[in-house]
């Protein structure tokens, strides 16, 4: 699907979810964001964190809801705490199956964002990896400087930063050095299309969610 | 189409005067070659013509820069992992196109061109993090060419990149001048190959620069012809210090290292050389152990992975190919006290220290930034404080780019000096091999997943 419907679609879904409390609606949503994520050969261990890791905001909602509440209701404590793994298995969906300059490029020939911020986000995300190694050479740097930095040195924090901010100089640089020039008209490589197919798909998508809402207690 | 012209210009960086009354006229058409020592205001000169100079940081104080107007600019930076906003070479090519409003069905063509022309094709779908610092170098150099520009602005673009890939772009940067007569302005401090450009040169020097009469130029460059190296083969008698013991390395699927046995002899200094991606970097990396390997390495007979980060880095540094990453403080002092105050070499107090300063031109500078220092003093700064820090071995990684002749010498010296009170097993990875005879003890090629000592009196 194009990305930019996508992400519509993941957005506009997620903020229904939010304003209805059906345990059911949300239990159907996880069970197809977990079928399509498997189609697409979801790794376990990456299954692994998608349960771990909203599993403490959402129990603490859960507890609170059901034990602190006024009513006391097991039910709303469960409508919340599958609504946020809604949320997760919406976003994890969304991230593995789009490509991300295909989605800056949707945002950009589909949305008319800005190119600034369509290339400067992917700019940044392409960053994510040096930031890893980054932090793995900061580590690397102290103890052969004779530093030993632990994950809570302020060094190795402040280090952390001053790389980032010249990151973010250099980038605007290579950026402007390959031609780059905010607000000016560019050309493109690859036409992403919205089709048919996309709006179908879309529509369907929408509908079907509508009836299970209305028809499901 | 017109001259560049530097009208009486003077430029200044935090109230330090860079540039002094500079007037100049790059003549279009030509290939121009800027030389002078590390931190002269080189690659300052041609961040000015790009116009990245006064916009990212500096001032002009008086005078102007004129670059032709409607002119496309190219410029190739002296740290080549820090000029892509994209993940491959394609995807960077494709971008750059795009803001050159390249046409749709013009673009693929221009992409291969441009790929051929750094002669980087296998490595377009390649991610840019997981290509050497070489073939970073040459994909940069690509991707400008890409543009089409009327002036090509390179920063010491050779830094980084073995001598085979330098004859070929050098050959193409000829070819390029004469058939679409592109203005280039380039920086260097190793000037073998040069000659074949016919090159107006031009020297940089306490903010003033000049233009070299065609016999200087002449001379200059012919000192700049490749020097002999001449290094001895190890001996079996000899104590070793590191040992592979059926050392094999990969990079994803691809061998870079196959199946090895060696040895790293004590206290001498041994060269490592081969071509770019060869995988001369990764090969530091596991002895330093940073990444995954198969096989076993020994320090002192101990395997390192049984020894705890802390103990084994006290007994191993590296100098790793970008300074920046070496820096933990922020001012060039507090870099120095740090140094000082885990110093492992007795040669270094702080006599020593400000003699040593004295010698790399960085005397004065304790207030600046580390940062803002140029990428030579940079590079002169880092390997001091390794030497400081003094461990048993010291790992370089192409520490002498950016190094004017001069600076070179210096830093030898001082590599030699801070062995008198402690002797220490160097090896080098470089591809800048002038100025390094006598210096090296033994020279180990890199090809073809082997490593090999070589040895006798050769052609560098």
């Amino acid at each position: 699907m194009n990305p930019s419907l996508k992400l519509f679609l993941v957005i506009f879904l997620s903020l229904e979810l939010t304003f209805i409390t059906k345990l059911w609606v949300n239990l159907i949503v996880i069970i197809i964001c977990l079928i399509i994520l498997m189609h697409y050969r979801f790794h376990w261990r990456q299954f692994c964190w998608l349960v771990f890791v909203p599993l403490f905001p959402a129990l603490a909602i859960f507890i609170t809801i059901v034990l602190f509440s006024p009513g006391h209701s097991l039910f709303d404590g469960t409508v919340l705490f599958s609504r946020l793994y809604v949320y997760v298995c919406l976003g994890t969906v969304f991230t593995f199956t789009t490509n991300t300059l295909t989605l800056a490029r949707s945002l950009e020939q589909n949305c008319h964002l800005p190119s600034k911020y369509a290339y400067g986000v992917l700019a940044a995300l392409n960053l994510i990896p040096k930031m890893k190694q980054a932090v793995t050479t900061i580590y690397t740097a102290g103890h052969m400087r004779g530093v030993n930095l632990h994950w809570w040195s302020p060094t190795l924090y402040f280090k952390a930063i001053l790389v980032a901010i010249q990151w973010s100089d250099q980038l605007a640089q290579a950026m402007e050095s390959h031609g780059f020039v905010e607000g000016q008209a560019r050309t493109i490589t690859v036409k992403i299309p919205i089709t048919t197919r996309d709006w179908v798909y879309f529509s369907s998508i929408l509908i079907l969610i509508q009836i299970i809402v209305i028809a499901l207690p | 189409m017109t001259n560049i012209n530097f009208k009486n210009l003077s430029f200044n960086f935090d109230d330090q005067s860079i540039l002094k009354n500079i007037n100049t006229e790059f003549k279009e058409g030509k290939i121009h070659l800027l030389t002078g020592i590390s931190g002269s205001g080189k690659s300052t000169i041609l961040k000015l013509i790009a116009g990245l100079l006064p916009k990212y940081g500096g001032k002009i104080v008086t005078g102007t820069v004129d670059i032709p107007t409607g002119a496309q600019v190219g410029i190739v930076f002296q740290d080549p992992l820090m000029q892509f906003a994209l993940d491959t070479p394609r995807h960077e090519l494709e971008f750059t196109l795009e803001n050159c409003q390249v046409p749709t069905q013009q673009i693929p063509a221009r992409i291969n061109r441009a790929l051929n022309f750094g002669n980087v094709q296998p490595l377009a779908n390649r991610l840019i993090s997981t290509l050497s610092g070489g073939q970073q170098q040459r994909v940069a150099l690509a991707v400008t060419m890409a543009m089409q520009p009327d002036i090509l602005l390179l920063d010491e673009p050779f830094a980084n990149v073995d001598e085979e890939n330098r004859q070929f772009i050098l050959k193409q940067l000829r070819q390029i001048n004469n058939d679409y007569h592109t203005t280039i302005i380039m920086t260097d401090h190793d000037l073998h190959g040069y000659q074949q450009l016919q090159p107006l040169v031009w020297h940089l020097t306490n903010g003033c620069l000049s233009q070299l009469s065609v016999k200087d130029s002449a001379h200059l460059l012919q000192k700049g012809i490749n020097q002999k190296l001449t290094t001895s083969l190890p001996t079996s008698d000899l104590p070793a210090i590191i040992n592979f013991d059926h050392l094999s390395i990969k990079r994803g699927n691809q061998n870079l290292l196959l199946p090895t046995d060696l040895a790293f002899i004590k206290n001498k200094t041994t060269l490592v050389t081969g071509p770019n991606g060869i995988g001369k970097s990764t090969l530091f990396k596991a002895i330093a152990r940073l990444l995954k390997y198969k096989g076993t390495i020994t320090y002192e007979r101990a395997n390192i992975q049984k020894l705890s980060p802390g103990k084994y880095y006290r007994h191993l540094g590296l100098v790793f190919q970008h300074a920046n990453d070496q820096f933990l403080n922020v001012t060039v002092g507090e870099e120095l006290a740090l140094a000082l105050k885990t110093s492992q070499n007795p040669y270094f107090n702080h006599q020593q220290v400000q003699s040593a300063l004295k010698l790399l031109g960085l005397t004065g500078r304790e207030e600046q930034i580390v940062y803002s220092l140029s990428g030579g003093q940079k590079k002169k700064l880092q390997i001091l404080l390794m030497l400081m820090r003094g461990q048993d071995i010291l790992l370089l990684d192409e520490p002498f780019t950016g190094l004017d002749p001069g600076s070179l010498k210096n830093v030898l010296q001082l590599i030699k000096d801070a062995q008198t009170k402690k002797p220490q097993t160097l090896l080098i990875i470089s591809h800048q091999l002038n100025g390094l005879d006598g210096f090296i003890d033994f020279h180990l090629k890199m090809n073809q997943q082997h490593l090999k000592y070589v040895g006798g009196s050769y052609e560098s």
